[in-house]
């Protein structure tokens, strides 16, 4: 495996010294002694975790929308998840917040740009620093990651909220800077480990929707993140032959690896299968975000008899097999004869 | 931009307003007084102890003319802090109502017309809450100063939709019901027919709605409704085409009756002085055959919502080259969808149009 050190060794390795070295390093000293034992993220896994009844889905009349634009949900003490208000952009994707001993992983954003719009940066901060109250952990400990799934602006447009934030490091947005960042050099095949101190994140490549795109599993929920690629919605699949050989590999690595949830992130279905069409702003009864790798194994054997670009339903997605420019779901209603 | 001898841009101002008006700074080339004068009562009215008669009489259009923006949401609709219902006033006896696009996204128009004996609601919106969207509040407010300035103590309402079954403008009707002195024109289509006096004709003839010397025209447009109908206002000389005839993607939900319409209001403008067609929505943007998807609720590029009549000729065209095909086909100021779904896209893209990405705000 080839990667960066950055990836392999805890940030409390790199050693710094300053003119005033006994100064810092009784300061550094102190803040030793009161930094508690690390969290084991190792032990008794799968870690217990919940997804919420209902997530913030938008509502009939945008302008009076009350939610606040990020839903915050802790799937347990160490994972949060976040939810772009539907009222904010139609995109309103999830974004998993992974917590280890060194460093917080944030993987995706929403399509809203500015914070003064949405204040993302805040929100991220506030989740920091709750989980360092209850953890009794000093914020400025941590680094901050700030990737996303795949290079689509409804997962980026907010990365610059992050350009001044001490101890943060987001990704580029071209395909060369998203793999250096995880310093893949044999993509989609290789699989990199991710350290969060203590908490392992796997990471590899899974083209198919766009070529630029990552699928995540988090060793310690065990929490499969598919990105736009499989989702509860409307699977766009611009290249088919890629996006298979993605899903093949979803499959093998569910065949080798416990997997509690596989999570997209977006929902644009209802609970009994409806669609919920491009760009809608409200949708009272979306389906849950998570799925289950029976799910995910009945769409690849679905999608082995599908031979020709068009819209099918799994049971679970649509996969638009090539259709994303021409075709949708939806049919006029007033057609009459 | 026609200029006349004496009249240089270069000393007199040139235009920097979209509607291109030729004569920013007015035409001196044209007399003092017009005739329009006569269609002026707010004033002139000040001390009358009874009601004033106002003159819908006039040679032409009568004055009038829409200068102001159409508010075009906000790119976090929650944010937005626009008025729920942008309400621009054409002249004294006609009124636009535009609902916030933040509110609901397909962001209809609503007209207001007033004559001597009452006064015609066209069309009732996309929302039912009047929290969100108070359209009742709004009319009965624009009423009561109207009747204030003409000296009436009742002005009889008429509510007429385009299409009674458009879930995009019959929504605002609840919050009509039971209002004093207001007809809704009722919606079954059978019903409707015979309200108009078109039982027996429909889709032909034409029935009439007569606000006191300001007689509306009710024409049948089945097309891309069932119960389609278009409406023409002798006194601004406006067409009201709903979803027949507007500025975005026309959905077709039959195309022979949709060439009908067509032809019918081809036929009517013939013989009817036309100066602008108005439809219920506006979808496309100021740059050519580009529109804005469903459910957009930021849409800072639109197109006017005035269609020059001279439009209904490629319309009717373009109406009958789709006529039995399920197709796309795009055009500068609108676009035909006929059997396909509404978000249909097209990879051809029309020869005779400048193909120009317009930037896509965050």
């Amino acid at each position: 495996m080839d990667r960066r050190t950055f990836l392999k060794s805890p940030a409390a390795a790199a050693a710094v010294t300053f003119s005033g070295a006994a100064l810092m390093g009784i300061a550094d000293a102190a803040a030793a002694a009161v930094r508690p034992a690390p969290i084991d993220f190792k032990a008794n896994l799968p870690a217990s975790g919940g997804f919420p009844e209902k997530w913030i889905c938008g509502s009939p009349s945008c302008m009076d929308n009350k939610d606040p634009p990020v839903h915050v949900h802790w799937y347990n003490a160490h994972t949060a998840i976040l939810r772009q208000n539907k009222a904010y952009s139609y995109e309103a994707p999830f974004a998993p917040l992974y917590f280890g001993n060194d460093r917080v992983l944030l993987l995706d954003e929403g399509f809203v740009q500015l914070r003064n719009d949405w204040d993302l940066r805040g929100v991220v901060d506030e989740c920091i620093n709750d989980w360092c109250r209850r953890n009794n952990r000093d914020p400025a400990s941590l680094e901050l990651l700030v990737a996303f799934s795949h290079l689509h602006a409804d997962h980026f447009a907010a990365t610059n909220q992050f350009a001044d934030r001490p101890n943060t490091r987001y990704m580029g947005l071209t395909h060369e800077e998203m793999l250096g960042f995880w310093g893949m050099t044999n993509f989609p095949e290789q699989v990199v480990s991710l350290d969060l101190g203590g908490r392992e994140v796997l990471i590899w490549g899974s083209p198919g929707h766009v070529i630029s795109e990552f699928a995540y599993y988090d060793t310690y929920t065990q929490i499969l993140f598919t990105g736009d690629m499989f989702y509860r919605g409307r699977c766009y699949i611009s290249f088919w032959q890629p996006w298979f050989d993605s899903m093949k590999r979803l499959i093998d690595f569910c065949d080798t690896h416990p997997v509690t949830h596989v999570m997209g992130c977006h929902v644009e279905i209802s609970k009994d299968g409806q669609d919920y069409a491009y760009g809608m702003t409200y949708q009272p009864d979306e389906a849950p975000v998570q799925m289950t790798v029976q799910q995910l194994r009945d769409a690849f054997a679905y999608a082995k008899t599908i031979t020709k670009p068009g819209i099918y339903f799994t049971g679970t997605v649509f996969l638009c097999n090539q259709t994303r420019g021409t075709t949708t779901i939806d049919q006029y209603p007033y057609r009459y004869d | 931009m026609p200029t006349r001898a004496t009249y240089s841009p270069v000393l007199s101002g040139n235009s920097m307003s979209v509607t291109g008006s030729a004569y920013p700074n007015g035409n001196p080339d044209l007399p003092y007084n017009l005739p329009g004068v006569r269609n002026t009562d707010s004033v002139v009215a000040l001390h009358r102890s009874t009601p004033v008669i106002h003159d819908y009489g006039c040679d032409g259009p009568a004055p009038g003319r829409f200068v102001m923006r159409w508010i075009y949401g906000s790119n976090v609709a929650a944010r937005n802090r626009d008025p729920r219902i942008q309400v621009v006033q054409y002249n004294e006896d006609t009124f636009v109502l535009r609902q916030n696009v933040c509110v609901h996204w397909e962001a209809p128009f609503t007209y207001l017309l007033f004559g001597n004996a009452g006064a015609l609601l066209i069309d009732a919106g996309a929302t039912a809450d009047a929290r969100h969207y108070p359209l009742r509040e709004t009319v009965d407010a624009i009423i009561t100063r109207w009747s204030q300035a003409r000296g009436r103590r009742k002005v009889p309402l008429t509510v007429a939709l385009t299409s009674g079954e458009d879930v995009a403008q019959n929504q605002g009707l609840v919050q009509l019901a039971g209002r004093a002195d207001t007809v809704i024109v009722p919606r079954p289509l059978e019903v409707m027919k015979r309200f108009y006096g078109l039982g027996a004709t429909w889709p032909s003839g034409r029935g009439k709605i007569d606000l006191g010397d300001r007689v509306i025209a009710v024409i049948p447009t089945p097309g891309t409704h069932k119960d389609g109908v278009s409406f023409y206002d002798p006194y601004c000389d406006f067409l009201f085409t709903g979803d027949l005839i507007f500025p975005g993607k026309i959905n077709i939900g039959n195309d022979r009756d949709f060439v009908a319409s067509l032809e019918r209001i081809k036929a009517f403008i013939v013989d009817h002085p036309v100066k602008s067609i108005l439809g219920g929505h506006i979808e496309m943007m100021f740059v050519p055959g580009r529109y804005y998807p469903r459910f957009a609720t930021y849409k800072p590029y639109e197109r006017l919502l005035e269609i020059d009549p001279a439009l209904i000729d490629e319309l009717l065209e373009y109406a009958r080259a789709v006529q039995g095909k399920d197709t796309m086909l795009i055009r500068r100021d609108f676009v035909l969808l006929n059997g396909v779904s509404p978000d249909q896209r097209t990879p051809d893209w029309p020869s005779d149009l400048p193909n120009i990405t317009p930037p896509r705000p965050f």
